[in-house]
């Protein structure tokens, strides 16, 4: 009985010692998507500057499928002590849990929030030969000519179908619904004119913009972007209340100690406020939030159930 | 307009030889080199193998280094054929009949000197024609939505079904194998999930990578386990014994002009494979000849005009992938891949698009065979003595490396039990005689084709005859028209010729005749 009272003391002590220095180790943080794509370049820019403050490194791993289900299902199961870590986004906790069917996560029962680092608006594009300035003249083309106009997207349930769908619904316009495998391939066929519109992604879509090959018109978020400021926000232009975005946060497994998850993002939301991080995130044209867990939590629920609403009202379904 | 193509040309090599692109290309071809001197390891087992690497690098120096593998293994490829009698890949096979019996005459220095000679003179011409063929096609780029994209890939698919070599019912059956693999996955228009199993991992397909090298990689090793003997040689090659003389290189030049031509015109075809045409190329130089009983023993032109053939084919080759989105053979498939997983949409875009890739590639092309006729001189008696490492430490070494680049992929072990179950179907396929390159070419292709097929609908509102009202793409559909027909009555021609020569072998016992009965 002895040597068992030994070894739990030791254990005890050593446990004890590994929270009062944790990080102890190099932390993982799980991005459930394939390198060099916005969640990545993201994650580094942050885990960067996350491992600097912790003194620890934090390392990336990529475990892309599944539209993040197969990154997202290895955090859930993970040992909840702090050294993995997710970084999950509106598809993996907003979209996927109401539109999949038997995901291998509980998006809430299994995951512990630890700060919503950023959102990210996409912005309304149109090829320059439509003869629209401006989401009202688009609405009232697509009014005047129902079931006529194409819009793009990145595939059926992605977020640029449910932006679209849902852009549908609250202007009562008639659009056809044409998917692609990812918002790049829609491009070529948008110049064209074969395509008439597509919620692109603010970065990716600024070269074509540049060369007048495509318009912006209107920007998913409620506040304006300042890498273009001259766009309106759909809001503003006649949809009130129209908001967007994909927003990315950290979490832990759940049963994470809260001691550990507050240093987390006491650190994270520190990062977030250097004028670096700011300028770089704003290259990305991402927005840096930095919430409490609690806010976290309270944000992640209320995109869930807005997303919900869209995906019954536009009756998207995938079996 | 050649002016034009002259200043992108020029803007190109600004990128080709930025230092970072340009050890990426060096990289490329001396990998290439040294894979096509190894017998069974392809350009397409290299090219799978560094995939992965190319998931994080910058489009320009991964697409860079994979055509530098490519046209690198080419050089190795005659090298092993000429000094060993060992064609390291079944293109170079026809290199042996006349390359090796001159090494036997103590000729081989001259051999791989005129094939040195001959391919860099059809690399430069494959060059060329990309170069001034290519600024045509941006003019009709936007011409070219789903309708068009699905009647070529059409096209592209039927050519490489129907051109495969050896049972065209083979042919045809192995390319339906490559088309039901390709539909695994998620699918695009509705989200459903198609022949999953309910495996998570398979919602994302099954992964180009694990297929290309669990069919050639794998499946080769597993073949040629105690087969492949390996011969030494104690051939010296000196930079002297290279250089051809007058007389040899007056003799070479006709040859390698006209396989140079057969080369471009072959590439220019998407679907005919490389080692049909350095067979062409062999046989017209033959017919040509006025001494064909030279053929066998050691004629110079039976080298010069198949390795330049194999050249040009190479560079034109990439006219079709890069501008049309068709890749020519199963190489291409996988370069086509790899600029996919780049979010790189091949086709007639892509020059303006994506100018610096494509302009920086064609100015690599140069500057890589450059570096080949400059690496082979040193490195021919270094890959001369790694032929002699023995099978017991090189494929296991091989195997190795393969298990660690699938796995890289995803990060995940599911993708190294991917590449087990094709290794292993792919031995069973070769070993039934089935082509396995159109499994490759039926993966890729299918899923195109099927999407732009929906989605060219969706545009059309369900209307069938835009395939046909759209003049590019009734043009292609008139093309897999002619090429089918053209197939049944080479068939039926085919057939017809046999009953004849049967009936006239057989005629007295009639019922020997099949059919009657």
């Amino acid at each position: 009985m002895k040597w068992l009272a030994c070894v739990l003391c030791t254990l005890i002590v050593t446990v004890a010692q590994a929270q009062a220095v944790y990080p102890a180790k190099p932390i993982r943080l799980v991005v459930p998507f394939p390198p060099a794509g916005a969640t990545d370049i993201l994650s580094r820019d942050l885990m960067q500057g996350l491992s600097a403050r912790l003194g620890r490194q934090v390392i990336i791993d990529n475990r892309p499928g599944a539209a993040g289900a197969i990154g997202s299902e290895i955090v859930a199961k993970a040992a909840p002590d702090g050294y993995t870590l997710l970084m999950a986004t509106t598809s993996t906790h907003s979209v996927e849990p109401t539109i999949t069917p038997n995901l291998p996560y509980d998006a809430v029962k299994d995951f512990a929030p630890v700060c919503l680092v950023a959102t990210s608006p996409n912005v309304l594009v149109v090829p320059v030969t439509l003869p629209v300035n401006s989401v009202k003249d688009l609405i009232a083309l697509a009014k005047a000519k129902p079931g006529t106009l194409n819009y793009g997207s990145a595939g059926t349930g992605g977020i640029v179908h449910l932006t679209s769908e849902m852009f549908r619904f609250r202007t009562g316009i008639d659009i056809v619904h044409v998917p692609y495998k990812g918002t790049q391939l829609v491009v070529p066929d948008l110049i064209s004119g074969q395509i008439s519109m597509l919620f692109d992604n603010i970065v990716s879509a600024q070269p074509n913009l540049k060369t007048g090959k495509l318009k912006a018109i209107g920007i998913t978020g409620l506040k304006r972007s300042p890498l273009m400021p001259d766009v309106p926000t759909i809001a503003e232009s006649g949809v009130p209340g129209f908001e967007a975005s994909t927003w990315f946060g950290v979490y832990a497994p759940r049963g994470t100690p809260p001691a550990i998850i507050d240093k987390l993002n006491r650190e994270l939301v520190a990062v977030l406020q250097s004028a670096d991080m700011r300028a770089r995130l704003a290259n990305l044209g991402a927005d840096p939030v930095g919430t409490t867990p609690e806010g976290m939590a309270k944000t992640v629920a209320a995109e869930t159930a807005k997303w919900a609403k869209v995906i019954h009202d536009a009756n998207v379904k995938v079996e | 307009m050649i002016g034009q193509s002259l200043n992108d040309l020029w803007y190109g090599f600004g990128i080709a030889l930025q230092p970072h692109n340009l050890m990426w290309s060096f990289f490329g071809v001396l990998v290439g080199n040294l894979i096509g001197v190894l017998p069974g390891m392809g350009a397409l087992t290299a090219i799978s193998m560094l995939l992965p690497l190319t998931y994080t690098m910058h489009p320009v120096p991964a697409i860079l280094m994979l055509a530098g593998i490519f046209y690198g293994s080419q050089y190795g490829g005659a090298i092993g054929a000429i000094l060993l009698n060992m064609p390291s890949h079944p293109p170079h096979a026809v290199t042996c009949l006349d390359g090796y019996p001159m090494t036997k005459a103590g000729k081989g220095g001259t051999a791989l000197g005129i094939t040195m000679i001959a391919s860099f003179f059809a690399a430069s011409f494959g060059i060329m024609v990309m170069i001034f063929a290519s600024p045509l096609l941006v003019q009709i780029a936007f011409k070219f939505g789903p309708t068009e994209i699905f009647s070529i890939m059409l096209l592209g698919l039927l050519a490489g079904a129907t051109m495969a070599r050896g049972s065209p019912l083979k042919g045809v059956a192995i390319t339906v194998v490559g088309l039901l693999i390709g539909i695994v996955g998620t699918d695009v228009n509705s989200g459903v999930q198609r022949f999953t199993y309910g495996i998570p991992e398979l919602s994302d397909k099954v992964e180009l990578v694990a297929l290309a090298l669990g069919m050639f990689g794998v499946a080769d090793f597993l073949r040629s386990v105690n087969r492949t003997q390996f011969v030494g040689s104690e051939t010296k090659v000196r930079l002297r014994d290279m250089r051809p003389s007058k007389a040899e290189l007056k003799q070479a030049f006709f040859p390698m002009v006209r396989g140079t031509l057969i080369g471009t015109l072959f590439g220019a075809m998407p679907g005919t494979g490389p080692t049909i045409t350095t067979f062409i190329a062999y046989a017209f130089e033959r017919r040509v000849s006025k001494t064909p009983e030279r053929f066998g023993h050691g004629a110079l032109e039976g080298v010069a005009a198949p390795e330049a053939a194999s050249h040009s084919k190479t560079q034109v080759d990439f006219i079709p992938t890069m501008s049309l989105g068709i890749p020519g053979d199963a190489v291409m498939a996988l370069i086509l891949g790899a600029l996919l997983i780049q979010g790189i949409q091949p086709g007639p875009q892509l020059i303006t698009e994506h100018a610096d890739l494509f302009w920086g590639l064609i100015a690599s092309f140069w500057v890589g065979n450059i570096l080949l006729v400059i690496l082979n001189v040193p490195l021919i008696g270094l890959w001369v003595k790694l032929l002699q490492v023995p099978f017991r430490y090189m494929y296991p070494a091989a195997l190795f490396f393969i298990a660690v680049g699938v796995y890289s992929t995803n990060n995940s072990l599911f993708e190294i039990y991917e590449v087990l179950l094709f290794g292993v179907a792919g031995a069973i396929l070769l070993a039934l005689d089935f082509p396995v390159a159109p499994i490759l070419l039926g993966y890729v292709l299918g899923p195109l084709v099927e999407e732009n097929f929906r989605r060219a609908l969706l545009l059309s509102r369900g209307d069938l005859t835009v395939f046909v009202t759209r003049p590019i793409s009734a043009a292609f559909i008139g093309l897999c028209t002619l090429l089918i027909l053209a197939q049944i009555f080479f068939a039926v021609r085919a057939t017809m010729r046999k009953r004849r020569e049967g009936l006239d072998a057989a005629a007295p016992p009639l019922s020997n005749v099949p059919g009657i009965e």
